[in-house]
């Protein structure tokens, strides 16, 4: 159960590297410390390359990427063709005519070539024009730190990766130039005059390393993934041991670790009062459903774990990934992307499913193809995200702790499904037409499939004409009954994500299959779904005391009591899968505490648990428990000041 | 008093439409934003602000964006603004030279004074500023006081540099990066030694980035940055105004602090709390000694 704050893994495996681009949520930190967004020409680029490492090439989303409007606050209207017209003056280059007729003929090598030089000139461009404002401090500043933005695309995670040399020797060069550009101070006071020299010495050398190493053509030959690196590394100028190759990011506008408000979890034995830490397969299941390391490359180093996407075994409706997702919360889990092999060369992005309830809504997937819960989670771990064979114990540790997902109590229903009188008048009418037979629905009422006494679900897939068949008349439009507790809080609905409301949903049901209701009826079938959809507390509340980093540590601490079994058992597989997956996330998580005071406590937590790993690998089982009871008195130390 | 050319380059002008209840000749009220990052971004938030004030104050509200301080201060001589929002040192050095007020001050997690910080990488083995000598540093800015004059005061204050002396007397060099987040960011990725800059600037690193960077000294506190207004703006819309920016507090209302650069809130302040700035900028030859607020 990993918290919206949580954030990816380093890649302490096989010298893989983390997402670099998506910088981490600073949670509504004053403007002393405002991230910078993404500039729309490198986030176009860097998207469009991203795009055309899938397969198929989504050729119109790479096209839309360049000449769509732009919606971002101060480019609104204009298009990234637009943006990239001043990088013209450079070398009199068309970039736009050169992208389009790249994206026009299809050809994934010159439309490298082409935006990787667009994208070099345009930083060029500002450059230029800084270096001819330099007597106008205010405007240079701006031309610096505009060239500067777009230089990103290149820069981080990319350049670091392949040359960390190069990478920081430029990075020291961009510090000469807004260093020498002089400063406006304020009404006169700070002025301080550009330094010429300084500033064309560096220019210079920025501007000699764009130009031969991004506005060279490379082609597409026997080049197989599409990254902004630099030619040097190419042509095997700089060595890097290949670690560019195997680099793991995902482009901007991606969101993947952010959540608010974050749901609350129900776990089963939680409500009847029992403690995780009792429960060991429980426990370790959480562990589980939390870590990355079960799959394969890329979702291992991008830090995707089962709670990236069913965060607290709900929904991450905020996931987003440009490419896989159609809009927030959904993904195509068998694409390209995270396992060639499991690519099913359709683009088909699903809404992904609360999981809560999971033990009474068999059968499972979307198109309720798996019937064993079991089954289905190996599907994901092996076939989807491209994970090695899961143990038995992982495997069914993992179905354990699914199975204590519980729906969020409802306010208005009986156990049999019936409103109760709390519930509002509306919703009541619209229980009697919920439950009335419809010749439209060929004599069925919508409890027909909803059963209420059932959970709202019947187990069965129906074609209710949502889908997408591939030929007239074929029967492959099939889709598992969903239930309809807690629905209120599940939108956007059907597999697709297509609608976006419940009223939307009954606006549908009414005219797909003609049910005539008048709007009166819409408007009470509609309070009818929200009452059974209804939860008493959707969300988790923070205070000061229920802090983001108080949950994160109290369930990255939960996992570590499984040492409890796992060391006595000297089960090294299994411990050290717990403490790959808990120590990186320990350190990780601890800048998302409140007091910034304990984060050197939480990375002394986090040497003491690399201590037992070290233990545990070196096959020193003495030592590994000596440190694991090091470990407990130091929780229990800082344990409660931790928020 | 030293006039310059006009450097009131406004980069974007955005009229937010005028309520209808608003007197048709009200005059309208005139923020003028100062990009603190990149221009572009404040742009949406302009409007956003603006049309809440304009409901709330029955006037037109009008935003502009700035290229710099010096634009907007000189929008608030002219006229052209009545209302800007700036750190400490802009503020004094506004209030000395054409007698901007300050309205309120912004609070960061809980207080409305912060500080600077010296920070640097773990692995870097340096442990005080005197290890610092002959290393590099970057601040944010020249004109900040959390991302230069009070970093860098830290080194006056423990005798290693004195304020009239030359900063490439104890740094290799000096760099000014143009923002916390690239000053910062130079740190952690090793492109400098330590950098100078506002304590919450670390919260713009990434996780992973950092675990790796620490803070060795920190200044004393800064009052926090501040709502200013143009000296003779009406007492009464200056005082709506006040109210309305307070009503942000208001737990309904909070979700419009991020159209103003994200304060957690706003409380009353005087110029009084600026007393330290202002002798700091004195300290450093900022401001002229012959001339009151
Ligand atoms: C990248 C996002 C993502 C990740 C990571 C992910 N899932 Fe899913 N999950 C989905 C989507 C999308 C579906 C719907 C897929 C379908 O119907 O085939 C789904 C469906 C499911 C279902 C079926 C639910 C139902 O009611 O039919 C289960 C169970 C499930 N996932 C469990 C897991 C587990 C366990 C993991 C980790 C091992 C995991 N998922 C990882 C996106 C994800
Ligand atoms: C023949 C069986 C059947 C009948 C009758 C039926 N449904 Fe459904 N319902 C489904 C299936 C199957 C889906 C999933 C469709 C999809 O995923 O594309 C669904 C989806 C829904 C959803 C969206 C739930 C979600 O989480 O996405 C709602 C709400 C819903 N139905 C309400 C109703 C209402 C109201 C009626 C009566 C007007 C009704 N259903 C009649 C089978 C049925």
């Amino acid at each position: 159960m990993k918290t919206a704050k949580s954030t990816p893994s380093p890649g302490l495996v096989a010298g893989l590297l983390i997402a670099g681009l998506m910088l981490a949520a600073t949670g509504g930190v004053a403007h002393i410390v405002n991230e910078e967004p993404w500039h729309p020409v490198p986030a176009a680029y860097l998207r469009s390359l991203f795009y055309a490492n899938l397969k198929p090439i989504p050729w119109h989303r790479i096209a839309s990427e360049y000449d769509a409007p732009l919606r971002e606050p101060g480019f609104a209207g204009k298009t990234v063709y637009e943006l990239l017209a001043p990088a013209q003056a450079v070398a009199g280059i068309d970039h736009a005519a050169a992208i389009r007729r790249a994206i026009a003929e299809r050809d994934r090598g010159a439309l490298y070539d082409a935006s990787t030089r667009a994208v070099a000139q345009l930083v060029r461009s500002h450059l230029e024009r800084a270096a001819a404002a330099l007597d106008r401090p205010a405007v240079a500043r701006s031309e610096v730190l505009a060239a500067q933005r777009i230089y990103r695309a290149f820069a981080d995670p990319y350049l670091e990766a392949a040359a960390p040399e190069v990478y920081r020797h430029l990075g020291r060069t961009w510090l000469e130039l807004t260093s020498s550009i002089g400063s406006p101070g304020v009404l006169g006071a700070g002025a301080t005059p550009p330094e010429r020299q300084r500033f064309a010495r560096a220019s210079s050398e920025v501007l000699a390393f764009l130009r031969d190493n991004y506005e060279v053509a490379r082609g597409d030959a026997g080049r197989g993934r599409l990254m902004p690196l630099p030619a040097a590394v190419d042509c095997g100028a700089i060595e890097n041991d290949g670690v560019a190759g195997r680099l793991a990011v995902l482009p901007p506008g991606s969101n993947v670790n952010d959540q608010d408000p974050l749901p609350l979890l129900r776990l089963n034995f939680e409500a009847r009062g029992h403690d995780e830490r009792d429960l060991f397969m429980v426990a370790y299941g959480d562990m589980v459903f939390d870590s990355p390391r079960i799959f394969g490359e890329p979702a291992r180093s991008l830090g995707i774990a089962c709670s990236t996407c069913h965060n607290r075994s709900d929904v991450n409706r905020d996931f987003f990934i440009p490419g896989l997702s159609h809009k927030a919360g959904s993904v195509d889990v068998d694409g390209e992307y995270f396992n060639p092999r499991f690519n099913d060369q359709r683009d088909d992005p699903l809404d992904i499913p609360t999981l809560r309830g999971l033990r009474f809504t068999a059968p499972y997937g979307r198109d309720g193809r798996f019937a064993s819960l079991r089954d289905f989670v190996r599907n994901v771990i092996v076939n989807e995200f491209g994970g090695p064979e899961p143990t038995p114990l992982v495997l069914d540790a993992l179905v354990a702790y699914l199975l204590e997902f519980d729906w969020l109590p409802s306010p208005y229903l009986l156990p049999d499904g019936r409103l109760n009188d709390r519930a509002p008048e509306a919703a009541r009418r619209g229980e009697a037409l919920f439950n009335k037979p419809f010749p439209g629905l060929g004599g069925r009422a919508c409890a027909t499939c909803h059963v209420p006494s059932a959970n709202f679900i019947d187990r069965q897939v129906h074609d209710v004409g949502s889908g997408d068949p591939s030929a007239p008349g074929a029967r492959d439009s099939f889709f598992d009954t969903p239930t309809l507790i807690n629905v209120k809080y599940t939108a956007p609905y059907f597999h697709d994500g297509s609608l976006e409301t419940l009223r939307d949903v009954v606006e549908w049901f009414d005219d797909k299959h003609r049910l005539q209701l008048t709007p009166q009826e819409v408007d009470d079938l509609t309070a009818y779904l929200e009452a059974v959809g209804e939860a008493e507390e959707p969300y988790e509340v923070f205070d000061d005391e229920n802090t983001p980093f108080a949950l994160a540590w109290a369930e990255l601490s939960t996992f570590l009591s499984t040492l409890d079994t796992l060391i006595p058992a000297r089960d090294a597989t299994h411990a050290l899968l717990l403490l790959d997956t808990v120590g990186p996330d320990l350190r990780l998580d601890a800048s998302a505490a409140q007091d910034r005071s304990v984060i050197p406590k939480v990375y002394e937590i986090a040497d003491a648990v690399a201590a037992i790993r070290a233990a545990i690998a070196a096959g020193d089982w003495p030592a590994a428990a000596a440190r694991y009871e090091n470990y407990k008195s130091l929780a229990e130390l800082y344990g409660p000041s931790l928020r | 008093m030293i006039r310059r050319t006009a450097l009131f380059l406004t980069i974007a002008l955005f009229c937010c439409a005028a309520l209808p209840a608003a007197p048709p000749d009200a005059k309208p009220l005139v923020l003028a934003f100062v990009p603190q990052e990149n221009p572009e971004k404040l742009i949406g938030d302009v409007d956003a602000i603006c049309a809440y004030l304009e409901s709330e104050l029955g006037l037109p509200v009008k935003g502009y964006v700035t290229l710099d301080h010096t634009a907007a201060i000189e929008a608030l001589r002219n006229g052209d603004a009545d209302v800007s929002f700036m750190g400490g040192l802009p503020y004094v050095l506004a209030h000395n030279e054409i007698g901007a007020q300050v309205v309120l001050a912004e609070v960061y997690r809980g207080s409305p004074t912060y500080r600077g910080r010296i920070f640097v990488r773990k692995d870097s083995g340096i442990k005080t500023l005197a290890d610092l000598r002959g290393k590099s540093i970057a601040f944010a800015d020249p004109i900040s006081e959390s991302g230069f004059l009070y970093p860098r005061d830290i080194f006056a204050r423990e005798g290693l540099l004195p304020r009239d002396a030359d900063l490439k007397s104890f740094f290799s060099t000096v760099y000014f990066a143009g923002g916390y987040q690239q000053a910062i960011q130079a740190v952690a990725n090793g492109f400098v030694d330590a950098a100078g800059v506002s304590q919450f600037a670390d919260l713009l690193l990434r996780p992973e980035e950092l675990a790796e960077v620490t803070w060795i000294a920190e200044s004393d506190l800064i009052p926090s940055h501040v709502v200013v207004a143009r000296k003779g703006l009406d007492p009464e819309r200056l005082a709506a105004f006040k109210r309305a920016m307070l009503k942000l507090n208001q737990p309904d209302y909070r979700h419009l602090l991020k159209h103003v650069y994200s304060p957690d809130g706003y409380v009353e302040t005087s110029h009084q709390a600026y007393a330290p700035v202002e002798e700091l900028a004195r300290a450093y030859g900022l401001l002229r000694t012959d001339r009151g607020g």
